[in-house]
């Protein structure tokens, strides 16, 4: 490790010396530790490269990030409701590079972990001691008959919040009352568990007000869901009968789509919908495919102690496209992993062994304006797996009062504002 | 409410958050290098402490209007709140669930990695109007414990003086509706008989106080 720092500090040093034509060492000059490089700028990625720069101001932290902006996606199943615009959910890097944090717009198209270095679409190419990325996820079009990239413009996923999110708020804004909305919900393991669910909720309450003969269907692949218990009640509770929801016992398994015809072909049936919103199967993001950091699964082992790919060395992969155990796919367990990460990629760049870690997920699903809905994890290390701490974790009660509904969703506002203040700030 | 209007994109830079805390976890992270013979199971303060951040704000200075700031509270009141947390003692909607994952050891720990924060106000501008008979109640009820404007702390009362009023807004009410039951007793008398103006006035008292 070290042995590779001082080459590429002696590589540069040489550079330098040569285009000045002088022989001055770098005398003067903060000659960082170590460097290290985080690609992709979003729940995980931001968090690592601020939390590493905040525990050793010394190492020298790049942030890549395709965007020059942050799209979140906690909060956008309520751009589709018309509770919140996309302005509302979107960031900008500049609190980090007041920090200190060098962040680079570059789009990373190949990465070398022999020589430990990744270039962009830019043609830089950027050195690294530690390699730390947060992908996100990736879309396997293969899975649905006649689904594909160019036909999800039309039939938008909207699991990437921006673009398609307004697409699909077009859509349904356009849909005659009395129309029929169906979401198809992916297979385990895939980002954000509850998100469809909420989506489905946030959908009827735009719909109840609007367009309240509509009908909402979600066609499964799964037989259960993340919160089912208190997302039925809830739907229920506020919207009657407008969502129903089809299990993939129930037919509601899809493996096909002719999208001229806006239908959904099922094992057993053929589903009509006036708009569809397929959310495709998932696998980790691009850059981890490009890498070869996935195993036959589509996503990438690590190492759950720090992170570490088990599969090439010094590259650490945080956030959804990460086998992390018992911890969900979710924005706030990405936070939790680029902390532990950071931690370790710290101890290990001052000759340390990963430290102890902890970690915690929270996530809040809003179902009505004054109905919110959480659940909670604290998970250990043991034996090299990520578990729940037992009798700590779980969901709100079934029973909870309307006020206790009411100040969940107040929850939810204030954790999106400080989850997002943690990551940009 | 309407999320969208009262949501603002956090910008505005907070310098006061950036050296001491710097400092420390640069401490925390050579105390630990230091003794590597300790059981390498044992999570550091700042381990343990950093995943609270998502919901409380890096470093505990909280960006969100029901979510309390926790930086720079007295190291015994939190440790305690948070054990009636794990407990049940203090009542809550996720608090409880996420305390249970920790000995109380490590909710010490987590207790003195906040206490040792910089305290940071919130940056809303006070609205005279709505504070005015909140300053009154604040001396009539509140001072013998919560002195200078809520500044003052200790191991019983906490700082509220710049803590969101929304927050402290609901702490009041649930005391309020727990009455007597409210821990510590004393709050539990003073506020069972306000109003919901009583306690929306003393709340926007104390974080207009900074």
């Amino acid at each position: 490790m070290m042995g590779l720092t001082r080459r590429n500090l002696l590589k540069g040093a040489a550079a330098t010396a040569a285009t000045a034509g002088l022989g001055f060492p770098l005398i003067g000059r903060a000659v960082p530790k170590a460097r290290v490089v985080v690609v992709g700028g979003g729940y995980g990625g931001a968090i690592a490269a601020k939390y590493l720069h905040m525990a050793d101001p010394e190492i020298r932290v790049t942030l890549i990030e395709k965007n020059p902006y942050y799209v979140s996606c906690p909060l956008s199943n309520e751009v589709l409701s018309g509770e919140r615009d996309v302005a509302s959910l979107t960031f900008n890097y500049r609190g980090l590079t007041r920090r200190g944090i060098n962040v680079m717009q570059d789009e990373i198209v190949e990465v070398d972990p022999e020589q430990r270095f990744v270039r962009g679409s830019s043609g830089n190419r950027y050195n690294y001691d530690r390699l730390i990325i947060s992908p996100g996820v990736d879309y396997r079009w293969d899975a649905i008959d006649g689904m594909s990239e160019k036909v999800a413009e039309q039939i938008p996923h909207a699991w990437k919040a921006g673009p398609q999110t307004l697409t699909l708020r077009k859509q349904l804004e356009a849909m005659d009352d009395g129309g029929v909305f169906a979401i198809v919900a992916p297979p385990n393991p895939f980002r954000c568990p509850p998100g469809p669910y909420e989506r489905a909720a946030q959908v009827a309450l735009y719909f109840s007000h609007h367009k309240p003969k509509s009908k909402i269907l979600i066609y499964d692949s799964k037989d259960a869901f993340s919160k089912q218990g208190l997302f039925q009640a809830g739907w229920k509770e506020h919207y009657g009968d407008m969502i129903e929801w089809v299990s993939g016992a129930n037919g509601g398994i899809i493996e096909g789509i002719d999208p001229g015809n806006r239908q959904l072909i099922g094992e057993v049936d053929e589903y009509p919908a006036d708009v569809i919103n397929l959310i495709p199967h998932q696998r980790a993001g691009a850059l981890a495919q490009i890498a070869d950091l996935a195993d036959d699964s589509g996503w990438c082992p690590v190492d759950q102690r720090n992170f570490e790919s088990s599969l090439k060395p010094n590259i650490h992969v945080i956030g959804d496209a990460c086998i992390a155990g018992a911890m969900p796919k979710s924005g706030y367990a990405a936070n939790s992993q680029g902390k532990v990460c950071a931690a370790a990629v710290a101890a290990a760049l001052n000759g340390e062994t990963s430290p102890a870690p902890s970690y915690v997920n929270t996530c809040y699903s809003i179902i009505a304006p004054d109905h919110g809905i959480s659940v909670a994890g604290v998970y250990e290390l043991k034996d090299g797996q990520i578990v729940s701490v037992p009798g700590a974790g779980g969901l709100s009660p079934a029973d909870a009062d309307a006020r206790t509904k009411a100040v969940e969703v107040q929850f939810a506002l204030g954790w999106f504002a400080n989850i997002t203040s943690d990551m940009f700030t | 409410m309407n999320p969208s209007s009262s949501w603002h994109a956090p910008e505005v830079y907070r310098p006061g958050l950036d050296g001491p805390r710097m400092l420390f976890a640069a401490c925390v992270l050579m105390v630990a290098a230091s003794q590597p013979s300790l059981a390498s199971d044992v999570r550091s303060a700042s381990m343990l402490a950093n995943t609270c951040a998502g919901c409380h704000g890096t470093d505990g200075a909280s960006a969100g209007e029901y979510m309390p700031t926790i930086g720079g509270l007295n190291k015994d009141y939190l440790s305690e709140v948070l054990v009636d947390y794990k407990t049940g003692l203090r009542s809550s909607t996720i608090m409880g669930r996420i305390m249970r994952g920790y000995s109380d050891q490590e909710i010490r720990a987590i207790a003195d990695f906040y206490a040792n924060q910089p305290w940071v106000s919130n940056d809303r501008i006070a609205d005279a109007s709505l504070i005015h008979a909140g300053a009154q109640l604040h001396e009539e009820l509140c001072v013998s414990c919560h002195e200078d404007g809520g500044r003052a702390q200790d191991d019983d009362s906490p700082r509220l003086a710049g803590q969101w009023a929304e927050y402290t807004n609901y702490a009041l009410e649930n005391c309020r509706a727990e009455g007597r039951g409210c821990s510590p007793r004393k709050m539990g008398q003073r506020v069972m008989n306000l109003s919901d103006e009583d306690l929306a006035s003393l709340s926007r008292y104390y974080e207009g106080e900074k």
